[in-house]
């Protein structure tokens, strides 16, 4: 099986809630608490975790920085993987909630 | 939750991430490997490998399991679970490593944890507590009801993120907090001094805790495992039980000293002797008693305080896998879970007898349990993990001991809330999917749903204060906080930010003895 279609898969159950088309804060926030949130945590990762925040950052840095782990011009073995299948809308919503987030 | 737990759901990402690792060779020694167990799992997974607030790990367990499979599993964690993410925490040979060992480890025997362990356990933090503040350090009111305490797992389990966190329930204002190590689990407030709190953790340390200056004094380890904890109505004793090992032991309240242990054991409902967990203790404000459940023996044991060497009567047969129970009547009965006979047994505790046995839904688990008094009956409500089909609340008539409903929600259930003053009784819906971000709300006359709360994250354990005008909720697992509603418009008021929230407790409790009640029912049993 490829790659891909795992997280197609991931995504379609743990991210359905919805179809993007403006940014949505309330979809980035469901997407955000089901996937993200496992390592970075909503406002903050835990205080013995090893993982960036990204609640209370610049939204643009967000999308910027998550983009480049899809298209891979930014390696992380974990976030190519997670970022592979995220969609613009995706990313536009997840970005604009963790950036409306107080750390 | 212990054998409740079913065979998990596999994580496609973690699938997804197995297939980008690289491979590597794993050296190390497998007693390194028992040493990281212990000290990064054993406290959800059980010091035993045999299950705890998570599944059992051991080459009985896991036979067959494909090691990638499971390797990515504890590198990315599971969502929407207590597993945490353990990638950057362990390296890739250790994550292999521990899951190579967790394969060829059985579960092992019982390990033991006898009264001497126990004494070198104690530990001082205050030796002279006559140099502690004779008041409150922080804002509260006179009486000293209106706080919360909170158990902060920590995303971990353990580490930083774990602490007790007490709050102020009238302002919403964290107002201590107190770092336990491991995972708070359970807190006890003496009911005879406000000033004393007791915190017990998932790897069975109680805390002794000055609230007024909001640190702990004491501690000691009373076992490996076990959430079971109660302190008896003089405050002059605590009585902690373990899953690990199967033992539980009375500690002076005062000085946390270990004065007796009891082994754990006997005939359970099919004739079998069996070496029990510890389930449910509880301290009662009718008699200098605590009754502690025997989760596989399905015994209740009944021991009296003021006799010496604390005598035991045992009521048998009460039930297959006994678990948590509320009081009722002054003290004077006990309503308790029963597992895999989806009952609640109802026990006389003063004539130390069985009363009767009701239904409970599907696999009851009653949390604290709740009871309302409504139009003249008293009404006692149940909560069930409902792994079945059946998802229902139900309601008994304490004083009949029959059943007068059985309400349908949406969910397995974990604990019920309520308050004298309050409409509605909480329940927290705890099944597998976006319906665990909710908390439903029965309403007490019609008994019906009235209400469904998104809380977010896994929204579990509602309270309401002791005065009854706040339902505080936590937004466990990456919720991370504890969301505050007012208890009449449901309306949301704060939010209080912390990891991994589980266990809310209200000092409320020790005034009126089981959530729901008016603290007249406490007098009366004095
Ligand atoms: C299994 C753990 C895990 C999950 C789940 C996860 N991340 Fe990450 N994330 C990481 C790690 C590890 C890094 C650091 C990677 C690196 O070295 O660049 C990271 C880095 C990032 C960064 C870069 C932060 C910075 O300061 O530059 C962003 C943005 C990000 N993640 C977004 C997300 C989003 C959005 C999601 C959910 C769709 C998500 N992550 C889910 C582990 C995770
Ligand atoms: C904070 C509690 C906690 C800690 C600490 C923890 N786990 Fe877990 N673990 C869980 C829970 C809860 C599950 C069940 C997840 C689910 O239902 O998907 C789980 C599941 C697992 C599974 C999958 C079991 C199966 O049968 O599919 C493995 C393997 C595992 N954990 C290994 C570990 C290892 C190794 C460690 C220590 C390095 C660890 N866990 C630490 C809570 C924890």
């Amino acid at each position: 099986m490829k790659m891909t279609h795992f997280i197609v898969s991931l995504l379609a159950g743990l991210m359905a809630t919805g179809s993007a088309q403006a940014t949505s804060l309330y979809v980035g926030q469901a997407k955000a608490g089901a996937v993200c949130a496992q390592c970075h945590g909503i406002r903050m990762p835990s205080a013995d975790a090893p993982f960036p925040p990204l609640g209370g950052r610049d939204p643009e840095y967000l999308k910027t920085a998550i983009k480049q782990y899809r298209d891979k011009t930014r390696k992380s073995d974990i976030m190519n993987a997670i970022a592979g299948s995220l969609t613009d809308a995706e990313i536009n919503d997840i970005a604009a909630y963790y950036g409306s987030v107080k750390p | 939750m212990k054998n409740t737990i079913k065979m998990l759901n596999k994580s496609l990402l973690a699938s997804s991430i197995a297939m980008l690792l690289s491979s590597g060779m794993a050296l190390a020694k497998s007693d390194d490997f028992h040493k990281l167990y212990q000290d990064n799992c054993a406290s959800c997974h059980g010091s035993d490998h045999g299950g705890y607030l998570a599944p059992a790990l051991n080459s009985a367990t896991l036979k067959g399991r494909s090691p990638t499979a499971l390797r990515t599993i504890v590198m990315a964690g599971s969502f929407d679970t207590l597993m945490p993410p353990f990638y950057g925490r362990l390296d890739d040979d250790e994550i292999r490593g521990v899951i190579k060992h967790l394969q060829e480890t059985p579960k092992q025997p019982n390990p033991a944890w006898t009264i001497d362990d126990m004494k070198k356990s104690l530990k001082v933090y205050v030796k002279d507590e006559s140099t502690l503040p004779t008041k409150p350090t922080f804002q509260i009111d006179d009486k000293f009801e209106n706080l919360i305490g909170v158990a902060a797992r920590g995303k971990y389990g353990r580490g930083e993120g774990s602490k007790a966190i007490f709050i102020n329930s009238s302002t919403h204002q964290k107002v201590g907090e107190v770092p336990t190590g491991t995972a708070a689990h359970i807190i006890d407030f003496n009911p005879a001094n406000p000033r004393w709190a007791y915190v017990k953790t998932d790897t069975a340390e109680i805390f002794k805790v000055d609230l007024y200056s909001m640190q702990a004094v004491r501690s000691i380890k009373t076992g490996w495992n076990g959430p079971g904890m109660g302190v008896s109505r003089d405050g002059k004793y605590i009585m902690a039980g373990s899953f690990v090992p199967h033992n539980a032991v009375i500690l002076n309240a005062d000085t946390l000293e270990p004065l007796k242990t009891f082994e754990l054991e006997g005939i359970d409902p099919d004739g079998k002797h069996v070496s029990s967990d510890s389930g449910m203790i509880i301290g009662t404000p009718y008699a200098d008693i605590f009754a502690i459940a025997l989760e596989n023996a399905g015994q209740v044991w009944v021991i009296d305080l003021n006799k010496e060497g604390f005598p035991v009567t045992r009521i048998e047969k009460v039930g297959r896998h006994l678990h948590d129970a509320f009081l009722t009547h002054g003290g004077k009965k006990l309503m308790i879970a029963s597992y895999d006979d989806s009952i609640v047994a109802a026990i006389d505790l003063e004539k130390r007898e069985i009363i009767k046995k009701l239904e409970a839904g599907c696999v009851p688990h009653v949390g604290g349990g709740s009871a309302v008094k409504v139009d003249g009956r008293t009404l006692g409500f149940g909560t069930n993990f409902g792994d079945c089909d059946k998802t229902v609340v139900s309601v008994w008539d304490l004083d009949k001991m029959e059943v007068v409903k059985q309400v349908p929600v949406s969910g397995g259930t974990e604990s019920p809330a309520a308050h004298a003053n309050a409409p509605y009784v909480a329940v927290d819906i705890i099944s597998k999917d976006r319906r665990a971000r909710t908390v439903q709300l029965i309403d007490k006359k019609t008994l019906e749903v009235a209400r469904t709360l998104d809380v977010g994250g896994h929204a579990y354990f509602p309270e309401y204060s002791a005065d009854g005008k706040f339902l505080y909720i936590s937004a466990g697992y990456n919720g991370d906080e504890v969301v505050v509603y007012d208890s009449n418009t449901l309306q949301k008021v704060a939010s209080v930010p912390m990891e991994s929230p589980a266990g809310i407790f209200s000092r409320g409790r020790v005034k009126y003895m089981t959530r729901g009640l008016s603290p007249d029912e406490m007098e009366q049993s004095k």
